[in-house]
């Protein structure tokens, strides 16, 4: 009985009161998406108002065009320079490889606050105007090491033997590489890709202190709706894009479910 | 051959050289300038900021806020990692995978969730009234409190992850031969487990604090006129005072700090990988 309390009821419960703490406040947000209340408010009156607004609201579309566009660019962008990156990085020195790797890990442990005002300064400093193509350099450089972690740990994995018998068996460098190297990354390729898609498109700090005026992303537009009055289109739309961002995790998820777990080092032996 | 493969490293290295290296190099050099627009090397900012009590007030606070993010995030996190690596069988990859969706959910629907949450009058406040716990309003929302609650439930998760993979890899054999051996379960506990899992709580304790000095999307939204922080009073100076230099010597402070604790607690973390 006591062993039941300690290892069975006791975790149980702590575990379902932490989800609770986790999912609380979104599952709240979801469903006040469907109240008639202007001000996410009870009682609950069932309404699709805010969904009706929504599908009007071009300001809204709009930035959820610009923001999925943007990390799109953002990912195409990361995963070839981290999938050249890997295949290079077993020809460096040991230590030019530490501190390359830590140069591009390094935007992981920077608060992103400071690495957007750099860059604003950096534009000041060159006497340009704030334009999208320093977004996408400041997108691209915090979605990297997320990308990089991805297909290192793939690569730490890959056995080099496969390669070499496909060179001795006369295949050309070439081919060796489509018919090898890509298939034996394509997992590891996919899942940095959506890692470094949602980070660019879930950021606000970069796209807040370097996009053009009369541009803006879905978390820009979600801030100012914030600062200067919402309603629950907010709700809305944040529901739409929990629910795409679960769809694609699942998916995800199904295809590449091992390189994941590689990733986060639940199989790191 | 191997020449040519070298080469595929640089674009990588170009990029974050060019586009985040660089640009801090120029961010310091503007914080040894005056916003007055005298030319010329000045230690003013710096000397401003260290100067006020209003900016050490604040400092105090940012480190105070995160300390305590931190504090609250290892209260919920070890147990749960604890209980998911060394209790739960079949529920382990369930927990799990709930503990990271919300990675993937906007970090601003996480704080606007938290927003109409704890709102006067919002559902929390309608909850805790028709249960009889409070009257009146809740007056949560805009203070230091609300901060925290909406810091902790955007980090604490990571910390979940590092402290659950530091504890998987503590070998279930040495538990039985410390009990074997006549040892309680909390002396095993805290002479076997605790200790083997330190370098998971120093990573999860690193993957939290650091990132909470510099956050402002919180604070200023949850926190109100009452969440000033470090990473509030630098947005300020690029948004609405435009005293860039001074902006800039403040986000290099934060920087110090950063880097300061990040070498801290690598080193702590460090000492437990060698036993």
């Amino acid at each position: 009985m006591r062993k039941y309390f300690t290892d069975q009821l006791i975790p149980t419960v702590y575990a379902l009161m932490a989800l609770a703490f986790l999912y609380t406040p979104i599952i709240v947000l979801m469903v006040m998406g469907f109240n008639e209340s202007r001000y996410n408010t009870l009682p609950f009156s069932f309404s699709l108002e805010w969904y009706s607004a929504l599908a009007k609201n071009e300001v809204l579309i709009n930035a959820a065009i610009n923001s999925f566009v943007l990390a799109l660019i953002t990912a195409l962008i990361c995963v070839v320079l981290a999938t050249m990156f890997v295949l290079g990085m077993k020809t460096l020195s040991r230590s030019m490889e530490g501190l390359f790797r830590s140069l591009i890990m390094m935007p992981m442990s920077i608060p992103w606050l400071i690495l957007a005002l750099s860059m604003l300064l950096f534009i000041r400093f060159l006497d340009l105007d704030k334009n999208m193509f320093f977004v996408v350099a400041g997108h691209v450089v915090i979605s990297l090491p997320y990308a990089m972690l991805s297909l290192q740990a793939r690569i730490q994995a890959l056995d080099p033997a496969l390669e070499e018998m496909s060179a001795s068996l006369g295949a050309s460098a070439l081919s060796t590489f489509r018919r090898i190297t890509v298939p034996a990354l394509a997992p590891a390729i996919v899942a940095g890709g959506f890692l470094a898609f949602m980070i660019s498109f879930d950021n606000f700090a970069i796209s807040y202190f370097l996009i053009p005026a009369g541009t803006s992303t879905l978390p820009i537009e979600i801030q100012s709706s914030i600062k200067f009055g919402f309603t629950p289109e907010i709700n809305a739309i944040s529901t739409v894009i929990i629910g795409v961002s679960l769809l694609c995790l699942a998916i995800v998820g199904l295809i590449m479910g091992s390189s994941i777990e590689n990733m986060i080092g639940g199989k790191k032996k | 051959m191997k020449k040519k493969k070298k080469l595929l490293t640089f674009p990588s290295i170009i990029v974050l050289t060019v586009f985040a290296i660089l640009p801090l190099i120029i961010m310091l050099v503007y914080s040894f300038q005056s916003d007055s627009g005298s030319s010329g090397v000045t230690l003013e900012n710096y000397t401003n900021f260290f100067l006020k009590s209003v900016y050490l007030k604040l400092t105090y606070r940012t480190i105070i806020n995160s300390l305590a993010v931190t504090i609250i995030s290892l209260i919920i996190s070890y147990p749960l990692a604890y209980f998911m690596a060394k209790k739960f069988k079949g529920l382990k990859n369930i927990v799990m995978i709930l503990i990271l969706i919300p990675f993937f959910t906007n970090q601003l629907v996480r704080v606007y969730s938290w927003l109409i949450f704890l709102q006067d009058g919002g559902v929390l406040n309608s909850f805790l009234q028709s249960v009889g716990l409070i009257e009146g309003s809740l007056g949560i929302l805009f203070t230091q409190g609300a901060v925290v609650i909406g810091l902790v439930h955007a980090f604490f998760p990571y910390m979940v992850i590092t402290i659950y993979l530091a504890l998987e890899r503590v070998d279930n054999s040495l538990l039985e031969a410390s009990s074997s051996l006549g040892a309680s379960k909390v002396r095993t506990f805290f002479q076997v487990v605790l200790p083997l899992s330190m370098p998971g709580v120093v990573t999860g304790i690193m993957i939290v604090f650091v990132p909470c000095l510099g956050t402002f999307v919180e604070p200023r939204i949850l926190g109100g006129v009452n969440g000033t922080v470090i990473g509030t009073v630098i947005e300020d100076q690029f948004f609405e005072i435009y005293g860039w230099n001074f902006g800039a010597a403040i986000a290099f402070v934060l920087f110090a700090m950063v880097i300061i604790s990040m070498t801290g607690l690598s080193r702590i973390g460090r000492r437990y990988d060698n036993e």
